[in-house]
């Protein structure tokens, strides 16, 4: 599997932003904007229907 | 070198590369490939006359690119063995030969153009890593000019221009026209303490040092030479250091407190103009040169990720390999039987590194002379009888502690309790629950669940914390007197890998408003990758909850080190906030979707059971 752009979704703040999912090299996630650690990365399908 | 050459104990592989290694402590198994050298090293006198009749010349990477070398050659002065190697790839050709004159020279007839890589298998009970470091390759920086004016060089460079055995014999020289300089700069950290992306946020350790001995040298070789620093701060802290660094600014080595802006070439004799803001005195300063060092930091190795493959070990955020403990067991890695030295694990200097190496060393010889090691106590075991072969064990363990299962042969896979480390990330992983870990059963969390919340559940927020960081982050909050909600109530498991899915239903379903996993940081985890499981984990759960029409955001997740009581207190602080926001109607309607939940997978779980008695 190949790294991807994602949808990320901050479950403390609500803060939604993209960015890169590699399943092979998983990094630790932090919210941009409260910096909690409680990022959700979201399906496909939903991120693309938010979109 | 040439002491380990020649020690009766001690077995040197050069020109090797290690393949894979397999097993545990007291039963690795490494594979070696030695290179075909091409060259008979014990009948090799290093007579040279096969480079001398060689007709290829390609820069030589030891010198810096400062000479050249042919395609048969000695790596260094002080190789072990002594002995030429022939370089293949950049060789007239061997098949069919093209040149063969080196094999026409050579009377003790040493050349083997036929000559084929080897592979050794050897038997070893523990392993010492100490694969060093690289260099920062300044071009990033390119407002100094490196590669651009020929007499911008690195310390590297520096190092063979004025060595003895350098590519001119010692004699220092600038590389525009050949004379010797009348004045030098060094700018310092280059690739180092850097927050702009360019370099590395660490500090190299050794440049400093370095650099004050190269200005001892300029100034012992060439009195008259003038000599400029420039730096953001001289780190002079180990022994004799500090009275090198004053002797140096004795000698008239200018110190100036300022990192250049930009360094600019007179077209005209080369010389190099620096601008500098002098921030000892707020001036900005022009300074023209004949040369100028950049003092490069140092790096983890490029292919620093085979060695962590190999060995299973895991990296710190600068990427250095992370030992077992940084202050109890700072030469251990994780992994059990491998201890690691020099500056795989962190920059250090000759002193340093020979130090490290003696503990790793002695650190082994412990391991080796008892002849036996003790296990964990907390470690995983399998129940072969519900095992599906599915292999994910195995491939979760991030100490390759479990052999894999034989689907077709029905034969459960093996975990190897001399290797296990007891994170338990295979046991939250096993869709079958086939796995349980010693002292941290399931049933056991499952019962320190329900005791949480068997009177006013509502009110508790339910955590688990992985026992090296966010349990001792908890305890720090503590003792340092950090006020938090009393409504928290802890759960202790060994590492957040543990955490299975079935814990924080449980907690759900038993009426918990929310529930907050908290673990490592991925660069301090204990169990060198087993918190990205849990983070995979939790997508998967959030997922579920959504699936099941429940808020997704009723589980946290936070990483929480042990030092950060703050941060404990904080989310705690802040999830007490959230857990007076779920409604009692939200709480009702969850436990209601999990109990059927619960109730399906009981029934597929007992129809499976039966299916299995039948057969």
């Amino acid at each position: 599997m190949t790294a991807r752009d994602t949808h990320f979704k901050c479950l403390n703040c609500g803060h939604e932003y993209d960015g890169v999912y590699d399943p092979d090299k998983v990094t630790e996630r932090t919210c941009p904007q409260c910096r909690s650690n409680s990022v959700r990365r979201l399906p496909e399908k939903k991120a693309t229907a938010k979109k | 070198m040439m002491d380990v050459g020649r020690h009766p104990k001690v077995e040197l592989m050069t020109f090797s590369e290690v393949e894979s290694i397999t097993g545990f402590v007291g039963n690795f198994n490494v594979r070696v490939r030695q290179k075909a050298r091409y060259v008979d090293a014990s009948e090799c006198t290093i007579c040279a006359e096969c480079a001398e009749v060689c007709p290829v010349a390609i820069p030589d990477a030891y010198q810096q690119g400062f000479s050249s070398r042919k395609a048969i050659y000695l790596p260094f002065p002080q190789a072990v063995p002594s002995a030429y190697v022939l370089d293949m790839e950049n060789c007239l050709g061997n098949n069919p030969i093209a040149c063969g004159k080196c094999a026409e020279v050579c009377e003790k007839k040493c050349i083997d153009y036929d000559d084929q890589d080897k592979f050794v298998d050897l038997e070893v009970g523990v392993i010492i890593a100490a694969t060093g470091m690289d260099v920062y390759d300044p071009t990033a920086y390119d407002e100094y000019g490196y590669t651009r004016y020929e007499n911008v060089i690195t310390s590297m460079e520096f190092e063979r221009l004025i060595c003895a055995g350098g590519p001119t014999d010692g004699h220092f020289i600038r590389p525009s026209d050949r004379k010797a300089p009348q004045s030098i700069g060094f700018i310092q950290c280059v690739g180092s303490r850097s927050r702009d992306g360019r370099g590395n946020p660490y500090c190299s350790n050794i440049c400093c040092m370095n650099t004050v001995k190269d200005t001892l040298l300029l100034c012992d070789h060439y009195p008259g030479i003038a000599t400029k620093v420039f730096y953001m701060d001289i780190r002079a802290f180990g022994k004799g250091f500090e009275d090198l660094y004053m002797r140096s600014r004795e000698e008239g080595v200018r110190y100036i407190r300022g990192i250049p802006g930009t360094v600019v070439e007179n077209p005209e004799n080369g010389n190099l103009v620096l601008t500098v803001e002098n921030t000892t005195t707020g001036q900005l300063e022009e300074h023209e040169l004949e040369m100028l060092v950049l003092s490069q930091g140092v790096i983890p190795r490029r292919d620093g990720d085979q060695i962590k493959h190999l060995l299973t070990l895991s990296t710190t955020s600068d990427g250095f390999i992370m030992e077992s403990h940084p202050k109890l067991k700072p030469v251990d890695a994780p992994t059990k039987g491998v201890f690691i030295a020099g500056c795989m694990e962190s920059p250090k200097d000759v002193k340093d590194s020979v130090t490290q190496a003696g503990a790793a060393a002695a650190r082994a010889s412990i391991l080796l002379n008892a002849g036996k090691t003790r296990i964990e106590a907390i470690t995983s075991q399998i129940n072969s009888e519900l095992c599906n072969f599915c292999g994910i064990c195995a491939k979760v363990c991030p100490y390759n502690a479990i052999l894999a299962p034989d689907r077709k042969a029905k034969k459960a896979p093996i975990i190897i309790q001399a290797a296990c480390a007891g994170c338990g990330a295979c046991a939250a992983e096993c869709p079958q629950d086939a796995i349980g870990m010693r002292h941290f059963t399931n049933d056991q969390i499952m019962a320190q669940v329900d005791a949480i919340l068997a009177v006013e559940p509502q009110k508790h927020l339910v955590t688990f914390a992985c026992n090296w960081c966010s349990y001792a982050g908890g305890d720090n909050a503590g003792t340092a007197r950090l006020q938090y909600p009393t409504s928290c109530r802890l759960i202790r498991t060994m590492c957040s890998g543990r955490v299975d899915e079935k814990f924080i239903m449980r907690a759900f379903r038993m009426g918990a408003p929310m529930v907050l996993v908290s673990g490592c940081h991925f660069a301090d985890c204990h169990y060198i990758s087993a918190v990205r499981w849990t983070q995979k984990r939790m997508d998967r759960i959030w997922s579920k909850l959504d699936r099941l029409g429940i808020r997704d955001d009723r589980l946290r997740l936070e990483w929480i080190s042990a030092a950060e009581g703050q941060k404990f207190a904080k989310v705690m602080r802040e999830l007490e906030d959230k857990v007076k926001s779920v409604t009692k109607e939200e709480i009702e309607f969850t436990m209601k979707v999990l109990a059927e939940e619960e109730a399906k997978a009981q029934e597929k779980k007992a129809k499976r059971q039966l299916e299995v008695t039948v057969l």
